[in-house]
């Protein structure tokens, strides 16, 4: 086990050096930088001199190269910069952030979870009946609808509407834990949602399968309930492909956190990283896309590990 | 209920940039001064009752950033101005007029100034407001090892030397017309010396100015909170003890515009600039009281004229003339914008009257096309930001042109790209225009001058450029006023960019806030609105 886990864990270090100097290549590949995007609507920026100062002020007339040296060396040494766009101390930015989106995607995966393994479950135990039906049109709508556009209107329909929740904000569950529950409903329903639909269509599937396996029809010929049946044997069976699920669904739920934070103006990560990009502030970028990259991988790798603990066989495949 | 008011200019006037002049002839003194209580733009209706209480709420499309106005990058000018203030402010023309916490300036000569500072004004830190806390800022913002992006705009500066407590003279290198405007402008927010000298690092997220607000609690990328000034010097010199009014402003981060309003309709904020597509769905709902705003920003088109096509004077004639101005005003401006003449906006006291719009005239477009020899049509290049509206207002001219044979490759991009095209020159006909004219010096160097940062050699009128040279140096105001009169007349006549409207904004608030005036908005701006702050009906949001 031990074995598996560091050659994974090897694995994960290379992708992430890979992705390293994947994102930096990729932020040069973007036309101008963040004093030019400053420059085109701003006229703070209304003379050469002013802008010679800001971009050396930011290090941005210095050569590609040196510039990437100087980022990953102070990188590693756990310096992440300064923000071009806020003038905030990177590192401090995602300290304050990061738990902000943690609770996003917390919030989000226990609304996955509660609509997709029941819904999953009810569709394959009731298999092509119109309740089946129903709740498969509904989970390819869960799957399908642009987030935007049902955060838009949940928004006017719970808190214009029927004022039931914020339209919008954060507050931190140490200061106000009822009011931060009820500010993180809709953002954490909406970024729920795709994941919920796809675990259902998951959970059925794989539920659909196990019930098709033989133990089942020897536990069902041993004359066990069908209640006793599912629980006991085909629930825990099934649910093994679900794992792999949640797990890619984080990775998911990164890219949907980048317009769900914007949207309902939660302080978190994805919106950090959306004005980054929108800004060219370089030094949010390029830490954002390695945070992003190294929690899809660490998702990734605990997914693994998870698979090798429930499944042997991956272990010595591995 | 709907009325025209620059409400959102109003905010934005007090903070943005601005260069402006003094109303004043060489030798004599003064912009207004003297007084509060005998300042026109000080009056108050005599049915006006206010009354304290209530948190203000505001949405902002981005956190603030820094809070030296010195420091860049600072991303929200409007809540700036709310513990800032500067020592001269615009008036109703977005002339830098108006002394305010400089109380009387005297030009001694088209190189010296003497500055008299108002008495009684203290920091938010408690320290004094006076000419050695003045001078020391001013040397602050010029000492290199500062970082300020704004020092070169002190580049005329020779010294500022302290004449006594509140009297500063000012000497400057060359006569500085620019300089009322300046001083009304970013390097004139006074900010505390005792502050300044104990951390000027920490002055970026802790600010000592002396404004209506100060900051109580910053909590960067969410919100901004200020908490009223108990001893503002303002409430003092007018007799009004209780103001500012509001216990203080919450100013909350919501990036989206239909999010931000859907916050003003659950009664989550108090105030909001509209999104040109929101207006009409608005201005008639009883909830909310919607001011139209004329605002200073002119939206045009810029010509190549350095190199390609678009040296030919009849070509540019033949874009220009093709541009229904009307149309798209009416269905990309959702009606929300002013037909332009040239440059400065009609409420700007460097505009021109005499000019009038450019006539939508498809006709001579297409004969001007043919005597430069293009009656088989014209291509050219050029580039647009990528918002929804610019794509919009990009494929109506587009459309609009390829009426007359002039097929427009438009490039529709993000903001950094934008800059770089047009760094590059790489372009015949592309987005341009101005924000936030006042000074009339600044937008015609940056756009006309070859030292202009927004030109990069693409406009080369040297007729243009010896109005602007002789603008800066032109310390009376009427003269100055008529060398962009000039100015104006001289790039209209050789269509040096297609002007298309000057902006208009609207703004919602909701009915709790009183203290709206248009009328006197409209007559002061800058000046009205910081000496006239609202207030909630019964003191409650």
């Amino acid at each position: 086990m031990f074995r598996y886990i560091g050659v994974r864990l090897m694995h994960s270090l290379v992708i992430l050096a890979l992705v390293t100097v994947l994102v930096f290549v990729i932020a040069q590949l973007i036309p101008g930088d963040a004093i030019m995007a400053a420059m085109a609507g701003n006229v703070d920026m209304h003379d050469a001199q002013v802008v010679a100062r800001v971009r050396h002020q930011f290090g941005l007339d210095q050569p590609i190269l040196v510039q990437f040296a100087v980022w990953l060396q102070h990188f590693v040494r756990g310096d992440w910069g300064t923000s071009i766009g806020t003038g905030e101390n990177v590192l401090q930015m995602f300290l304050h952030r990061l738990p902000i989106t943690l609770e996003l995607f917390f919030g989000a995966t226990l609304w996955a979870v509660a609509i997709g393994i029941p819904v999953g479950i009810v569709g394959a135990l009731k298999r092509n009946s119109a309740l089946d039906m129903f709740l498969t049109a509904g989970t390819i709508v869960g799957v399908s609808i642009p987030a935007f556009w049902e955060a838009i209107v949940l928004i006017y329909l719970l808190a214009v509407v029927f004022p039931i929740v914020p339209p919008s904000g954060y507050i931190p569950f140490g200061e106000h834990p009822l009011l931060n529950l009820r500010a993180m409903l809709l953002p954490t329903f909406v970024l729920g949602t795709h994941s919920g639909g796809l675990l259902a269509r998951y959970v059925r599937s794989s539920l659909l399968e196990v019930l098709g396996q033989d133990y089942i029809r020897t536990a069902r010929a041993k004359g066990l309930s069908e209640r006793a049946v599912v629980v006991r044997h085909a629930i825990k069976p099934g649910m093994i492909p679900v794992v792999t699920v949640i797990g890619l669904s984080w990775g998911g739920m990164l890219a949907g956190a980048f317009f769900v934070e914007v949207i309902f103006a939660i302080p978190g990560l994805g919106r950090m990283g959306v004005e980054a990009i929108f800004q060219r502030d370089f030094p949010v970028m390029q830490a954002t896309l390695i945070v992003v990259s190294l929690n899809v991988l660490l998702v990734n790798l605990s997914v693994d590990i998870l698979y090798g603990y429930l499944d042997p066989r991956v272990r010595v495949r591995a | 209920m709907e009325q025209v008011f620059d409400r959102r200019e109003f905010i934005l006037g007090f903070v943005a940039a601005s260069f402006g002049t003094l109303a004043v002839r060489q030798g004599s003194a003064t912009a207004a001064s003297g007084a509060v209580l005998d300042q026109p733009w000080a009056v108050w209706a005599k049915d006006a009752k206010p009354v304290r209480g209530g948190y203000f709420r505001i949405a902002a499309g981005q956190y603030i950033g820094k809070m030296n106005p010195n420091h860049w990058p600072v991303l929200d000018w409007v809540s700036m101005g709310y513990f800032h203030e500067k020592l001269m402010l615009t008036d109703g023309s977005y002339n830098a007029t108006v002394a305010w916490l400089a109380e009387q300036l005297t030009w001694e000569n088209p190189q010296q100034v003497l500055m008299r500072l108002r008495e009684g004004v203290t920091f938010h830190d408690g320290s004094t407001f006076d000419a050695e806390s003045v001078k020391f800022q001013i040397d602050w913002i010029r000492d290199p090892t500062s970082k300020t992006w704004d020092v070169s705009w002190l580049a005329p500066l020779d010294s500022v030397d302290i004449v006594d407590k509140q009297t500063l003279r000012w000497k400057f290198k060359t006569p500085w017309a620019s300089f009322a405007g300046v001083v009304s402008n970013v390097p004139g927010y006074v900010m505390s010396e005792k502050a300044l000298q104990a951390d000027a690092a920490k002055y970026d997220s802790q600010p000592e100015g002396t404004g209506p607000y100060i900051v109580e609690e910053a909590n960067p990328g969410n919100f901004l909170k200020l908490k009223r000034n108990p001893n503002w010097w303002f409430a003092k010199a007018s007799n009004n003890p209780d103001m500012p009014y509001f216990d203080g402003i919450l100013v909350t981060v919501i990036p989206d515009p239909a999010v931000r309003l859907a916050n003003l309709r659950a009664g989550k904020i108090d105030v909001l600039t509209l999104e040109k597509s929101q207006y009409a769905g608005v201005k008639s709902d009883p909830e909310f009281q919607v001011y139209r705003i004329p605002g200073n920003h002119v939206n045009a088109l810029r010509f190549n004229t350095a190199k390609g096509v678009f040296q030919d004077l009849r070509l540019r004639k033949a874009v220009s003339h093709a541009i229904d101005r009307q149309a798209l005003i009416a269905g990309t401006q959702f009606g929300l914008a002013r037909l332009a003449s040239c440059i400065y906006p009609a409420d700007h006291w460097c505009h021109n009257p005499d000019l009038k719009p450019v006539n939508y005239d498809p006709d001579l477009s297409k004969r001007l096309l043919s005597e430069a020899g293009y009656s088989g049509g014209l291509s050219v290049r050029g580039y647009y930001n990528n918002t929804s509206m610019g794509q919009t207002i990009a494929e109506a001219v587009k459309s609009m042109l390829a009426k007359v044979g002039i097929d427009w490759q438009v490039d529709v991009l993000a903001p950094a790209a934008v800059a770089a095209r047009m760094q590059a020159v790489d372009y015949d006909l592309a987005e341009g225009g101005w924000v936030f004219i006042y000074d009339p010096d600044l937008m015609a160097t940056g756009l006309y001058h070859p030292a202009g940062g927004f030109n990069f050699g693409r406009s080369k009128n040297e007729t243009a450029i010896a109005l602007i040279e002789a603008g800066r140096k032109e310390v009376d105001r009427e003269k100055r006023q008529s060398i962009y009169w000039q100015l104006e007349k001289v790039l209209y006549d050789s269509y040096e960019d297609a002007w298309l409207w000057w902006e208009e904004t609207a703004v919602a608030y909701r009915q709790a806030v009183q203290g709206l005036d248009l009328e006197g908005y409209l007559k002061y701006k800058e000046a009205w609105f910081w000496s006239h702050p609202l207030w909630f009906k019964d003191g409650k949001a």
